[in-house]
């Protein structure tokens, strides 16, 4: 079969996220549709980390739509932990970190992350006290009363982070979640998801603009092109772990990196003939 | 001046500073005012039927052991029970509204429609319809007080961040729990919006409905006042129809202070967006 060539063997470990045959396609306005993911064959093992990069309209963000029950495939089957997106979220197996911190402006950081465990039905004292460990994780103990118009950007990501673990869900979901910091920013928080990701031991599904954010935080980092939005390549990232930032400054890192960009240029042709 | 890109410190030096930085430039004005009316009136001689004098105005208002006091109070009552009922109605049917696009389509024209009726034009039918004592002046005031509400009542509601309502999703929350902890929250700067405009409408109500046809009231004053020429009477019931006014609208913002000290049109320090 061509689902090896397509990367669906997972890195290691169960299979925790399957994505076969994913289709997708919506009207945007009359008579237009985008056809937005065509044939998206990718398995994540458990505790896995993949990055999906691409040029934008590539579909990166559709998939984690389609994995968290925000749109529906219209071919292929995708799930969750063995179970389908639906099901997957209504039994909160699922956190999403979205590029918008998208936090609650009246509530004040501890409010928030516990908003999640509010929703499903966790008594007060319970999941406050759940909250201030995850602020204590993500590093903004001491800002549990704060309100989210007194942080940085930085910070409130940081905040977005802890309320998406909050219900310690099996599969992590981020779009673009430091897509809007500045470099320093973006750095440290890096580095925090990734002891964050090897602590927990969490299945993440990350996308990113970035190839050398791509390829410090992942296992694999899949590299799509646009219209329809395909899998181009599917690079493994067999840097040994636990990884710090100096890791970028290795060869074979540099190799990655420019391997990556090669895959991501081609990509942009293929986008930029296209018109 | 919180325009300007300069990122000021949240909060104010002190709260008594910042009051009398804010307080003293009207006061100032106003005293100037009185002073040059005052001695403007008494200088030229001017007739106290065509402009009283302040010190005549504050004369009638305590004339006749301060009636105007008690008719100020039945007024006050008219109209904070015409804003409560017209307000609990706004926010009825702008929440019915928000959730369905079939109902504001049945209805919208013809609310818009009956907006658009002059009250003094409908007050005497709805007086006619509700007798003429306390209950039609609820009535009229509520008619003109609705609307306001409805209208930013729905915006509100339909205002919510899109990726917010995504969190919501993710989370598997129900439909209660999004319009009460994230659909209602941020309607809340819309809804202040729609009760200060009520506020304000509520006191014209209650004294139109007054003027058709009331034994009390300051619209009844102003009436009274109006056939027998009694014109410092006649100010003196303007002046406190204006106090009522100023006060409701100053309950009501403080109010919202209390309530969303988080929304940016409240907050002190100007960011942009």
């Amino acid at each position: 079969m061509t689902s090896t060539a397509k990367g669906v063997a997972p890195a290691g470990g169960q299979a925790q996220v399957v994505f076969d045959g994913i289709d997708v396609a919506y009207a945007t306005g009359r008579d237009k549709i985008v056809h937005a993911l065509d044939d998206i064959h990718l398995t994540l093992g458990e505790g896995e980390f993949v990055s999906l990069i691409g040029p934008s309209g590539c579909g990166k963000s559709t998939l984690l739509r389609v994995a968290s029950d925000i749109i529906t495939a219209r071919k292929g089957i995708c799930s969750v932990g063995g179970r389908t997106p639906r099901t997957a979220r209504l039994k909160r197996e699922i956190g999403f970190v979205f590029q918008d911190s998208a936090l609650l402006e009246w509530r004040d950081v501890l409010q928030n992350v516990a908003l999640p465990l509010e929703i499903e039905g966790m008594g007060r004292r319970e999941r406050e006290s759940r909250a201030r460990e995850l602020i204590a994780t993500v590093g903004l103990k001491g800002f549990e009363n704060a309100f989210p118009r007194q942080l940085s950007g930085g910070m409130r990501q940081r905040a977005s982070i802890a309320r998406a673990m909050s219900t310690s869900p099996k599969l992590l979901l981020m779009d673009e979640p430091f897509g809007a910091l500045d470099q320093i920013t973006r750095d440290r928080l890096n580095l925090e998801l990734l002891e964050l990701s090897q602590r927990e031991r969490m299945t993440v599904l990350f996308v990113t603009h970035s190839i050398r954010e791509a390829i410090l935080l992942s296992d694999r980092v899949v590299v799509m092109t646009p219209r329809p939005g395909r899998i181009k390549r599917i690079l493994d990232i067999d840097l040994p772990r636990p990884r710090q930032l100096s890791v970028r400054d290795s060869a074979a890192f540099q190799a990655l990196a420019r391997l990556g960009v090669a895959e991501l240029e081609q990509g942009y042709e293929v986008h930029d003939t296209d018109h | 001046m919180t325009q300007t890109t300069e990122v000021l410190p949240p909060q104010a030096p002190s709260r008594l500073s910042g009051f009398v930085s804010e307080a003293l430039p009207p006061t100032l004005t106003f005293i100037a005012i009185i002073a040059v009316w005052q001695a403007g009136v008494t200088w030229a001689g001017t007739p106290a039927y065509i402009l009283p004098s302040p010190s005549r105005i504050w004369q009638a208002l305590w004339a006749g052991g301060g009636s105007i006091f008690y008719h100020s109070g039945v007024t006050m009552v008219e109209a904070v029970a015409g804003f409560l009922l017209g307000s609990m109605m706004g926010v009825i049917l702008g929440t019915v509204f928000a959730y369905s696009r079939l109902v504001t389509r049945s209805l919208m024209p013809f609310i818009i429609a009956a907006n658009t009726i002059p009250v003094v034009a409908i007050a005497p039918i709805i007086i006619l319809w509700f007798g003429n004592g306390l209950v039609s002046k609820i009535a009229v005031t509520a008619f003109l007080s609705f609307f306001p509400l409805a209208l930013n009542m729905m915006k509100g509601l339909q205002s919510y961040d899109r990726t917010v309502m995504q969190v919501f999703h993710v989370a598997a929350a129900t439909d209660v729990q999004r319009f009460l902890k994230m659909r209602l929250p941020s309607s809340l700067p819309y809804v202040f919006v729609g009760l200060k405009l009520n506020v304000t409408f509520s006191v014209i109500g209650a004294i139109v409905a007054e003027f058709v046809q009331a034994d009390r009231g300051l619209g009844f004053v102003i009436m009274a006042a109006y056939r027998t020429l009694n014109m410092p009477r006649l100010w003196a019931a303007m002046l406190m129809s204006a106090v009522i006014g100023i006060v409701f609208f100053a309950i009501v913002a403080l109010l919202e202070r209390w309530l969303i000290p988080w929304h940016s049109s409240i907050r002190d320090d100007a960011k942009t967006g």
